[in-house]
C-alpha cells in the first residue's frame, strides 16, 4: 500500500533523508522511529506529496506520491496543525470535505461520526477557542473526510495530556482495522502497543526495520538478571533488604556468564539466590542501534 | 494511474478544470467568510463604516464647504441697493443696515452705499471687501448665464473663444505638432452667436479629440468632466490635471488598503504553517491562489466599478482598472509570499503601494497634458471618463504590458507556493532567487523566463522615460541610454544568477557561457517582438525615440538595408555578449556577479549612446 525506494532529499548542502527504503503492507501499522532531525517528517511529507524527493519514489495506495489523485485516498496528519482560529470544527471539516468533493450529506454523516467517536462537542465553538487536545482531534477529523485507504500520522498524540493521548492511540487502534496506517512517533511505548512493523531512523537514514521482535533478535540483547546472598565482582546490593538477608544482583548476557556467578557465590560463602531474563523494549533497542549508529 | 478516488468522478481534462474551478470558488467563498485578511467580521465592519463616514464628511465638505465660514463677514447694505442681492446670496457674507456708528465702531467689515464701498482698514475688512468684489463677479456671471439660457446668448457673451494648446516646438510636449494650430483659435466664432453652440465646436475645444488626432486637451479648463463646457472668457482655466488628480486618486487609493488585507492573508497562511493543510488536499497550488485572489480581486473591481459609475464612467474605466488591480495584487501575493513577518510585510507593502502607485498614478495625471500618460491604465479611465474616445491600440499598449507582468509575478510566486518554500524562513533575496530558479531547468528554459521578465524590463523602461522625458534633452538621454541598460541587463541575469546559486548548471566557463547566450537571444527575440512605442507613437518624444533606437527599430526609411540589417543584429551580439558577461560574473559568485553586470552595463551604454548619437543623429 505505501512503498518507498531510496527516497533521498537534500536542502542545500544538508541531506535529510539518505536512500530510505521501505514498504507498508495492507492493513499493517507500521512505525518510524527516531530522534528529533532524524528525518521523519521529512520522509513522511514526500509520501503526501507535499515535499519533492530529490531522488527516488515513493508510491502510495498505487499513485505516485505526487500524483494529485493520490491524496485522495491519503489521509495525512501533520505534526502541527494549526486550524484556523474563526472557523467552527463543523464548518473547518465541511470546507476540507469539499476539497476532497465529498457529497455534502456524507460529508455531515461523516463528520458527526467522527466527531462523535472522538467526544469532540465543541462543535459550533471557534477553533481558537477549543483546548489543543480538541484541536488535536478535529485535526484527525480533517484527516478523515475522505475516507482515506491510508493514513500518514506526524506524531499523532505529542504534546498532549496522558488522557487525550491515550484516547487518540486507541483511535488510531481503532482506525487500523480497516485502514493501512504509517505514523510516528517519539514515544516508543506507543509504537510498541501499535505497530506490526516499525523502521528506526537516524541520520536521515533508516538503521533497523522490521517487526518489534526481529529487531529485538538484530540489535537487542537478553540480559540475565542473578540475584546472590552475597557479593561478587560487578554486583550491587539490591535496596530494601536487611542486613539478616542481604540480596546481590548482577547482569549478565549469557547463560556461561550466569554459572560464573555462581560459583563466585559459592566460593564466596553464598549462594544464588534467583535468576531472571529481561526482553529488551523498543526503547533498549533503539538506544542500542543509536550507540551502535554513533560509534 | 487513473482510477478514481473514494469521491469525486469528474475525468478528463475539461472535468479536472471544473473541478478545479469549483474549489477555487469554493476557497474564495471561505477566504471571504472566514476573515478577510486575517480580520473578524465584526472588524471589517467597522472599518467600512469609518472609511464611509470618513468619505460621506469629505464629500459634504467638498460640495457644502465647511460651515466655519458662513456669515463671517458683516456688510451693511441698503435693501435698494443694487449690491444687496450679490451680498444676500453669498454665504459668507451677512447682510446688516448700512450704520456708519457700527461701520466706526467696527460691527461691520465693510459698508455700501449709493456712491461708495468702504471697508474697514483691517485685515478682516480687506478680506471681506476682496470677497464682496467675488460675489459681485458671481452674481454677475450668474445672471449673464440666466441671459443666455433665455436664448439671449450673443447679448450676454459677446465674445467666444475657442481655445487650442499647440506645443511650443520643444523637446517636451507633443514634439511631432505641426505648430498650424497656432492661429486656429482665433475667436471667429464670436460673432454668428444665439445657436448656443460657441466654444464647442472646435478640434479640442470640448476635450473630446480622439487618439486620431493625436492627445488633444480639453481646451476650457479642467471643469468638462462637471458639465462646464462653455467657450467664455470667464471659463478659462489654467492646464491644471486637477480634474485627472482626483479621479487617479479616487480609483488607486482603494487598491491600497485592500491588498493590505490580501497580503496578510497570505502572509496568514504562512504563520504556524496553517496554509499546509490545504495544500494537503487533492486542489492545486494555483488554484488555492486563484481562490485566494477571487475576493480581493472581485472588491478591487466591485469599488472601481461604484467608482466609474458614481463619476459616470464606462467599461473602459472598469476594464482598464484590471490590469491596475491584478498588479497589485500580484505584487502583494510575492510580498505576501516573501515577507517573514507582519514587520516584514509592511515594509514590502509600502514598497509595493509606492512603486505601483507611482507607475500608474503620475502619468495618470497627466493625461491631457503629454502623450507619455498612455504608459499608465489609469490614463485610459481618466480619459474615459472625460469623454475622450479610447482608441483599442492604444488601451492595449496601456494595458498589456500591466496585464502579462502581473501573469508572471502570479507565476512566479506560484512557484514559491508550496512547502518547501511557504514556510522556510529565508531572507528575502534567498526566497526571490527561488522563485526565479524554480522554472528553471537548463538553457532553453532560462531564455524563457528572460521572455517572461520582459514586461517588467518594459515597465521599468517606460517608467524611465516618464520620469526623464522633462529633463533637458542633454541631460535626459545619457540618464536615460543607461537606465535602460541597466534594466535590460538586469532583466537578462538575474534568473541566470538564481540558477547558478540554486546549482541548476554547474559553475563552468562553458555553462555560463550557454545560459547567457541563452538569455540573450531570447531578450532580443521577446524585444523585436514587443517593438516598444510604435505601437502609439511615443516617438512624438525624444525619450521614447531613444528607446526605440537602442531597441534597432524605428530607424524610418532613409537607412540602407545593409545598415538596417546590421542594426537589426546588432542588438542580438550586444545582448548576447552582455548576457554572457553577467553569467561569467553569476558563475563565480555574487560579487563577482556585481561585477560582471556593472561590465554589461558599461558596454550596453556604450553600444546605446553609439546607436543614438553617431548613428541617428
Amino acid at each position: 500500500m505505501i512503498e518507498a525506494v531510496d527516497l533521498r532529499k537534500e536542502y542545500a548542502d544538508v541531506v535529510a533523508v539518505e536512500g530510505s527504503t521501505f514498504s507498508v503492507e495492507p492493513g499493517e501499522i507500521f512505525g518510524l522511529v527516531g530522534p528529533n532531525g532524524a528525518g521523519k517528517t521529512t520522509t513522511l511529507k514526500m509520501l503526501a506529496g507535499l515535499i519533492e524527493p530529490t531522488a527516488g519514489r515513493a508510491t502510495v495506495a498505487g499513485y505516485d506520491s505526487q500524483d494529485r489523485e493520490m491524496r485522495r485516498r491519503l489521509g495525512f496528519l501533520p505534526e502541527d496543525s494549526p486550524l484556523y482560529a474563526d472557523m467552527t470544527a463543523t464548518s473547518y471539516l465541511r470546507f476540507f470535505a469539499d476539497l476532497y468533493d465529498v457529497p455534502r450529506d456524507v460529508a455531515d454523516e461523516r463528520i458527526d461520526r467522527t466527531l462523535d467517536r472522538l467526544d469532540l462537542d465543541a462543535r459550533d465553538r471557534p477553533l481558537g477557542n477549543v483546548s489543543k487536545g480538541m484541536k488535536r482531534k478535529v485535526a484527525i477529523a480533517r484527516s478523515l473526510v475522505n475516507d482515506p485507504d491510508v493514513l500518514v500520522y506526524d506524531e499523532p498524540a505529542s504534546g498532549l495530556d496522558p488522557l487525550t493521548t491515550n484516547a487518540i492511540v486507541e483511535f488510531v487502534e481503532e482506525l487500523s482495522a480497516r485502514r493501512t496506517v504509517l505514523f510516528s512517533a517519539h514515544d516508543l511505548h506507543q509504537v510498541e502497543r501499535l505497530c506490526d512493523r516499525v523502521a528506526i531512523m537516524l541520520d536521515g537514514r533508516i538503521v533497523a526495520q522490521g517487526t518489534i521482535e526481529e529487531i529485538r533478535a538484530d540489535h537487542g540483547t537478553v540480559e540475565y538478571r542473578v540475584d546472590t546472598s552475597v557479593q561478587v565482582d560487578g554486583a550491587e546490593r539490591v535496596d530494601g533488604t536487611d542486613a539478616s538477608g542481604e540480596r546481590y544482583r548482577t547482569t549478565v548476557e549469557d547463560m556461561a556468564a550466569v554459572e560464573d556467578v555462581r560459583t563466585a557465590a559459592q566460593e564466596a560463602g553464598g549462594e544464588l539466590l534467583d535468576v531472571r531474563t529481561r526482553e529488551p523494549s523498543l526503547e533498549d533497542v533503539f538506544l542500542a542501534v543509536a550507540e551502535g549508529s554513533n560509534a | 494511474m487513473t482510477a478514481p478516488g473514494p469521491e469525486g468522478g469528474d475525468r478528463g481534462r475539461a472535468g479536472e478544470l471544473v473541478r478545479q474551478a469549483r474549489h477555487a470558488l469554493r476557497i474564495a467563498r471561505w477566504e471571504a467568510l472566514s476573515g478577510v485578511g486575517g480580520l473578524d467580521r465584526r472588524t471589517l465592519l467597522s472599518a467600512l463604516v469609518a472609511v464611509l463616514a470618513i468619505a460621506g464628511v469629505g464629500a459634504a465638505v467638498a460640495v457644502a464647504g465647511t460651515p466655519q465660514d458662513a456669515n463671517v463677514y458683516r456688510v451693511g447694505v441698503a435693501h435698494d441697493s443694487p449690491y444687496y442681492e450679490p451680498v444676500r446670496q453669498d454665504p459668507t457674507l451677512a447682510v446688516r443696515d448700512p450704520d456708519y456708528d457700527d461701520f466706526a465702531d467696527r460691527k461691520l467689515e465693510v459698508i455700501i452705499t449709493r456712491e461708495t464701498i468702504q471697508a474697514n482698514d483691517t485685515r478682516k475688512g480687506r478680506a471681506a471687501a476682496a470677497e464682496v468684489k467675488s460675489a459681485v463677479r458671481r452674481y454677475n456671471e450668474r445672471l449673464m448665464e440666466a441671459e443666455a439660457e433665455r436664448g439671449n446668448e450673443t447679448a450676454a457673451f459677446p465674445v467666444s473663444v475657442d481655445l487650442r494648446y499647440v506645443d511650443r516646438g520643444g523637446s517636451g510636449l507633443g514634439g511631432t505638432g505641426d505648430g498650424s494650430g497656432g492661429g486656429d483659435g482665433d475667436g471667429d466664432g464670436g460673432g454668428d452667436g444665439g445657436d448656443g453652440s460657441s466654444g464647442s465646436g472646435g478640434a479640442g475645444g470640448d476635450g473630446r479629440a480622439t487618439d486620431g488626432g493625436g492627445f488633444g486637451l480639453p481646451s476650457i479648463g479642467a471643469e468638462t468632466l462637471f458639465g462646464s463646457s462653455g467657450g467664455r472668457p470667464s471659463d478659462i482655466r489654467p492646464p491644471f490635471p486637477f480634474v485627472s488628480l482626483v479621479l487617479a486618486f479616487a480609483f488607486v487609493v482603494p487598491m491600497n488598503f485592500v491588498i493590505q488585507a490580501y497580503a496578510s492573508s497570505i502572509l496568514g497562511e504562512r504563520t504556524n504553517r496553517r496554509g499546509e493543510l490545504t495544500l494537503i488536499a487533492p486542489v492545486s497550488p494555483a488554484t488555492i491562489v486563484a481562490g485566494k485572489t477571487l475576493p480581493y480581486f472581485g472588491a478591487m473591481i466591485g469599488i472601481a466599478t461604484l467608482t466609474a459609475l458614481a463619476l459616470g464612467g464606462g467599461i473602459v474605466s472598469v476594464a482598464a482598472v484590471v490590469p491596475i488591480a491584478l498588479l497589485f495584487l500580484s505584487a502583494a501575493f510575492v510580498g505576501g509570499l516573501l515577507a517573514r513577518s507582519h514587520k516584514e510585510l509592511t515594509f514590502v507593502l509600502v514598497t509595493v503601494s509606492v512603486s505601483v502607485t507611482a507607475y500608474v498614478f503620475v502619468p495618470a495625471v497627466f493625461t491631457n497634458v503629454t502623450p507619455i500618460a498612455v504608459i499608465s491604465p489609469l490614463t485610459m479611465v481618466v480619459r474615459d471618463l472625460e469623454g475622450v474616445a479610447v482608441s483599442a491600440p492604444t488601451f492595449l499598449f496601456s494595458t498589456v504590458p500591466m496585464l502579462v507582468a502581473s501573469g508572471v509575478l502570479f507565476y512566479l510566486g506560484g512557484g514559491l507556493y508550496r512547502e518547501e518554500d511557504l514556510f522556510a524562513r529565508k531572507p528575502i533575496p534567498e526566497k526571490i532567487l527561488d522563485a526565479l530558479a524554480a522554472p528553471i531547468r537548463g538553457p532553453t528554459s532560462v531564455g524563457a523566463v528572460t521572455v517572461l521578465l520582459i514586461p517588467f524590463v518594459l515597465l521599468a523602461e517606460l517608467l524611465a522615460v516618464a520620469v526623464l522625458f522633462v529633463l533637458p534633452l542633454s541631460l535626459s538621454l545619457p540618464l536615460l541610454l543607461s537606465a535602460l541598460a541597466t534594466v535590460e541587463e538586469v532583466g537578462k541575469s538575474v534568473h541566470v544568477l538564481a540558477g547558478f546559486e540554486r546549482a541548476r548548471f554547474d559553475r563552468s566557463l562553458r555553462s555560463a557561457a550557454v545560459v547567457g547566450a541563452a538569455s540573450g537571444t531570447g531578450f532580443f527575440i521577446a524585444e523585436k517582438v514587443v517593438v516598444v512605442g510604435q505601437v502609439v507613437g511615443l516617438e512624438q518624444l525624444d525619450a521614447g525615440r531613444a528607446l526605440q533606437r537602442t531597441a534597432g527599430t524605428g530607424l524610418g526609411e532613409s537607412a540602407s538595408p545593409i545598415v538596417l540589417l546590421g542594426l537589426l543584429l546588432a542588438p542580438l551580439f550586444l545582448h548576447v555578449v552582455t548576457a554572457v558577461v553577467s553569467a561569467v560574473g553569476a558563475s563565480r559568485g555574487r560579487r563577482a556577479y556585481v561585477l560582471g553586470l556593472a561590465g554589461a552595463v558599461v558596454v550596453h551604454t556604450l553600444y546605446n549612446l553609439t546607436v543614438v548619437i553617431t548613428l541617428v543623429r
